[in-house]
């Protein structure tokens, strides 16, 4: 436990002196309130009929916005973290400190997750979601996406041979999880491609909000959002063993 | 029984053979040098006495666990965005000590007026004075220093030998690598000379240098180098 909170309270002070790690987690959902304030039906110099559509469509916009925070946003910053302290040789310093690696991705996946809290609240009160049991379907939905994506950054930033080759290998991860969901609501092709993958999933609890065309039952994408997690967790836990965060450290 | 020993390691990485058969024992509350110029093996043995490294071959014992040695390295793994007193804060957790400790520590370095600043903005000697301080933070059983005062102005290494010698008294036992064989001389109970992966003499310093007569040449345990190695590098 002291070890967990010792790598909890350095991760939480070096992510408010990391602008870069923290721009992350504010800059989603400031776009989505912003997303959200030109969706107004009383702003100048728009037809109403068209404000009426772009009204009808921001809700949804601005949950987007959420599922590209839980693919984009979030994967690139675990990542990023665990390299530059494998890179640094601070995680060599803590492991000889008796820091065991569950402690340490504990602590740092504790306040990526912890901070993803806030953001998901953010999101779910910009999207003035219909009712508290939306907003807790919302949240639930969100923390699921935001475990896997610790998952994932965590397993770049152990097989990443420096924070610039964790910055390398996130880009294709998160340009799939978080640019798919968009394209997957023009093309039926990219939709089927993207249905086992959590973001995917993610967004189609989102339609369910706005009242869009329901793809699969609620409990089903539930279902493969917790099936991500866990197939990424025992990936994690692969990988974890096979690099051997310690020896590497 | 020795706190720390090597017999027979060898090393290689790729085609680079780094240690060829070292052999070498630390009594406990000493304090033992390696030295020997950049690329002699001195970084490797300290990898492998702290268990960063496997050997290829002979056995090496190191007599404590992990959390009960101290480290100073040449990559410092410093929390380069906090400030000098958070990164202590770090270890100080760690090992569940008293903020008393921490505070000691960083006095006895020197550190004790910039708790506040953050690392990034510390110069080179300063870093390596938290580091040092972080290492001796628990007190602990064996420390192993990489070149401790190598970006340090006289002034203040003298400081360093000081605690160092400290430590030692306190029942430290330390083991440092250096490639001032000045400083090896006063500071170091007992040394060895290590040249191209291999252990070219070893015993107290002072007597290295009565035995090699190393006056004539140049002073000190340098002499004794130049002498032995022919001044080659390998």
């Amino acid at each position: 436990m002291r070890h967990f909170k010792a790598i909890f309270r350095k991760q939480f002070l070096d992510l408010f002196k990391n602008i870069e790690l923290l721009m992350n987690f504010i800059i989603y959902p400031f776009i989505a309130w912003l997303m959200g304030t030109l969706a107004s039906p009383n702003f100048d110099g728009v037809p109403p009929d068209i404000a009426e559509m772009l009204v009808a469509g921001m809700p949804n916009m601005v949950l987007m916005m959420a599922t590209m925070f839980a693919g984009m946003g979030l994967i690139p910053n675990i990542a990023s973290v665990i390299a530059e302290d494998i890179e640094k040789k601070s995680l060599r310093v803590l492991s000889m400190a008796g820091v065991k690696p569950i402690s340490y991705l504990l602590g740092v996946g504790g306040v990526t997750f912890l901070i993803s809290v806030f953001s998901t609240f953010a999101f779910g009160l910009i999207a003035d979601l219909a009712s508290a049991r939306e907003l807790l379907i919302f949240v639930a939905a969100m923390l699921s996406a935001v475990v896997a994506s610790i998952f994932l950054g965590a397993m770049i930033g152990i097989l990443a041979r420096g924070q610039q080759a964790a910055s390398g290998l996130t880009m294709p991860a998160a340009v799939v999880l978080g640019f798919g969901p968009m394209l997957a609501q023009f093309n039926g092709t990219v939709r089927t491609l993207m249905t086992p993958f959590y973001t995917q999933q993610l967004n189609a609890i989102v339609d369910y909000f706005v009242g869009g065309p329901a793809a699969a039952p609620l409990w089903q994408s539930f279902a493969i959002i917790w099936g991500n997690v866990l197939v990424l967790g025992i990936l994690f836990a692969v990988v974890y063993r096979k690099k051997a965060l310690a020896k590497r450290a | 029984m020795k706190t720390i020993s090597m017999n027979n390691v060898h090393k290689a990485f790729g085609d680079n053979q780094v240690l060829k058969g070292v052999t070498l024992g630390v009594n406990s509350g000493e304090i033992f040098g390696l030295l020997g110029p950049s690329g002699s093996g001195k970084t490797t043995i300290i990898n492998i006495l702290i268990r960063q490294l496997t050997a290829d071959s002979g056995e090496t014992f190191t007599d404590a666990e992990s959390h009960e040695i101290g480290l100073m390295l040449e990559q410092d793994g410093l929390f380069n965005r906090l400030s000098v007193m958070d990164n202590m804060v770090v270890f100080e957790t760690i090992y569940g000590l008293p903020r008393a400790r921490t505070i000691e520590a960083l006095e006895k370095v020197g550190l004790g007026d910039a708790q506040k600043t953050i690392v990034d903005k510390l110069s080179k000697g300063m870093r390596q004075r938290l580091v040092l301080a972080r290492a001796v933070l628990h007190k602990p059983k064996i420390l192993f220093l990489d070149e401790p005062t190598s970006a340090l102005d006289p002034l203040t290494a003298r400081g360093i030998y000081q605690l160092i010698r400290q430590l030692r008294d306190e029942g430290s036992t330390i083991l440092l690598t250096t490639h001032n064989m000045e400083e090896a001389t006063h500071l170091c109970d007992r040394v060895v000379l290590l040249h191209g992966g291999k252990i070219i003499e070893e015993g107290d310093p002072h007597e290295i240098c009565k035995k090699y007569d190393a006056h004539k040449t140049l002073p000190d345990l340098e002499g004794v180098f130049v002498q032995l190695t022919g001044g080659k590098l390998q």
